[in-house]
């Protein structure tokens, strides 16, 4: 099963990789069209957008399992062992209200959205671009769901794998 | 009680232990509630607030300067800032100082900053005589810079927060004096400890060897030349440049360096998702905190309250300094930047202060935040790299702590050193 949440976790990382790589390529791509080839693509932009709205959520869900996003430890760490255990529980299943909100009103969200275009390119829905947050919030309550019933997973393999390196910072 | 149920909520769920994202969006959701206010609209805010094109400028600076700064990139600017710098006595403080000073004309990241030049400069400061916890707060401190000195992803997350209506332009250029400012005081007292403690000067070197740095140099710092000449000039916009910094940096590091490995590549995506995309949600998330605290009017009470307490400005200026440098050593800085500003910048409009000159106060305010304990990340980084505990680092760190607050006070109320530049470009 823990397989299975790693290949998922791997999933997420490369989704959101190549997308912050695309953009990377697009947007200056954008500016190449512009300048060079005096046809001002109107594309670029809005796919641009979609994919950074991919890698934030499908990376962010990935983050959630490596445990990489930003917490204020600073009470939690100084409680006995026992009420740590129970806070803990306690952020697991606030987190699946949140996760829950965002998928369920996310994919409202998207279906109300499907009706419209955006007006730089006509054949992509809004709805489209607004995918990536449920789907994004989706794997993030897997993640979660993961730890209540097997445990953090942020020492695993395949999340520790980019830990040597000359700079294994954490943090921005 | 609008307030409480919001900000208490937030509050509660962070000392809980809840990543910082997840507790603003969920505090959101128990604030809409409470005001009747309909769901949807939490959602639209949450999803907009990362749907917007100028974002992108953030993922994209932040992995050009990990390209730069893995790359091989820091080994450069520390022999080019040798060149410059490291034949007077103490050279080695300067050259440390110097080089982050380039660092930040490529990356607006201070961990990134400490990380890459510490692991270079520390154990060659030490093996030149430098007892190795001043060496490791010579570059704690230097990376403070880094933030300042454009190109600055936390500059970007400003302009985000403060609603767009500052421009990062103008934020970029803003921040160049106060950075050279720190750069300069550190400088000053680092010469300082170099007469008394006599250490050593760094050797000339010959012109030849000189030239082949500086052009080795030059390739990594145009970086900087392409983002604000694109920007000032206004060929592309920021967010271009950021993308185009990104294939710029891909092309130094792969084609001119070539001192990393391809497979290496890998290692460098995976973490720059884990790292950026936190920030990136937070970004969203804040979005909807932010539209429920406009709608139950915070900003116009904190305002209120803090125009209750004194009528000065440079009183309220010194009180909101206080506020900041104390959650600063608590928590990171861009959640506090997107939860702070749109509090605060009423406040500061209020009492006349320009909102590119607030940005500059956060912004030195947040940054030393990042090295003061007990959470701060660049300080744990550089301590990490220099394999010292944290009170023997925070002790070498007294003196600049005081240099820091100098450049605070400074800052703060000299707001010419940030405005010259943008005002005389006319941004």
């Amino acid at each position: 099963m823990l397989r299975f949440f790693d290949r998922l976790y791997l999933f997420c990382i490369w989704i959101s990789g190549l997308s912050i790589l695309a953009m990377s390529l697009i947007i200056p791509w954008g500016v190449f069209a512009r300048y060079v080839l005096g046809t001002g693509s109107s594309w670029p932009e809005p796919v641009a957008v979609l994919l950074m709205v991919t890698f934030t959520f499908m990376g962010a869900a990935a983050g959630y399992r490596a445990g990489a996003h930003i917490a204020v430890g600073m009470l939690v760490d100084h409680l006995p062992a026992g009420v740590q255990k129970i806070g803990a529980f306690l952020v697991h299943i606030l987190m699946l209200v949140i996760g829950g909100f965002v998928v369920v009103w996310g994919s409202k969200l998207v279906m109300g959205t499907m009706g419209q275009t955006l007006a730089e390119l006509p054949w992509l829905a809004v709805g489209w671009t607004y995918m990536p947050v449920p789907l994004g919030a989706l794997l993030t309550l897997v993640f979660v769901l993961e730890v209540l019933f097997w445990g953090p997973a942020h020492d695993r393999a395949v999340v520790v794998f980019d830990h040597e390196g000359p700079t294994s910072a954490e943090a921005i | 009680m609008d307030a409480l149920v919001l900000l208490g909520s937030f509050i509660l769920l962070m000392l809980l232990g809840m990543p910082v994202a997840y507790a603003l969006g969920l505090a959101a959701l128990l604030g809409a509630l409470w005001i009747d206010l309909p769901l949807d609209a939490v959602m639209i805010q949450m999803a907009s607030g990362v749907n917007k094109f100028s974002l992108l400028a953030i993922p994209c600076f932040v992995l050009a300067g990990a390209i730069m700064a893995e790359g091989g990139m820091s080994r450069r600017l520390v022999a080019f800032a040798s060149v410059l710098i490291g034949f007077v006595r103490g050279g080695l403080s300067l050259v440390n100082i110097l080089a982050s000073t380039f660092f930040g004309a490529i990356s607006g990241s201070s961990v990134a900053d400490t990380a890459s030049i510490g692991s270079v400069l520390i154990p060659e400061m030490e093996k030149n005589g430098y007892p190795r916890p001043f060496a490791t707060a010579v570059t704690v401190s230097g990376s403070v810079q880094a933030i300042l000195i454009p190109p600055s992803h936390n500059a970007v997350i400003y302009s985000m927060a403060a609603g767009g209506t500052v421009s990062v332009a103008a934020l970029f250029m803003a921040g160049v004096f106060p950075g050279l400012l720190l750069g300069l005081c550190l400088a000053v007292y680092c010469l300082y400890v170099a007469r008394r403690e006599n250490y050593p000067k760094g050797r000339v070197i010959p012109l030849k060897e000189a030239l082949k740095i500086c052009v080795d140099a030059l390739w990594g710092l145009a970086t900087m030349g392409i983002i604000l000449g694109g920007i000032l000039s206004g060929v592309f916009t920021a967010t271009e440049s950021a993308s185009i910094a990104v294939v710029w940096a891909f092309f130094v590091t792969m084609f001119i360096y070539r001192d990393y490995k391809w497979k290496d590549l890998p290692k460098l995506m995976h973490r720059t998702v884990k790292t950026v995309t936190i920030v990136m949600i937070l970004i969203g998330f804040a979005a909807s905190f932010g539209y429920i605290m406009t709608l139950m009017q915070i900003p116009l009470k904190i305002t209120a309250v803090f125009t209750a307490l004194s009528s000065e400005p440079w009183v309220i200026l010194l009180c909101v300094n206080i506020m900041l440098l104390a959650l600063g050593t608590l928590m990171d800085m861009a959640p506090l930047i997107l939860i702070l500003t749109p509090i605060l910048l009423p406040v500061m409009k209020t009492i006349g202060v320009d909102p590119v000159h607030f940005g500059m106060i956060m912004m030195v305010n947040l940054g030393i935040g990042l090295i003061t304990p007990p959470v701060g990340a660049v300080l744990f980084v550089g301590s990490a790299v220099a394999k010292l505990k944290i009170e023997q680092v925070v002790k070498a760190m007294k003196p600049f702590f005081v240099i820091l607050l100098f450049v605070l006070v400074l800052v703060t109320y000299v707001p010419q050193i940030s405005l010259w530049l943008p005002r005389s470009m006319g941004l």
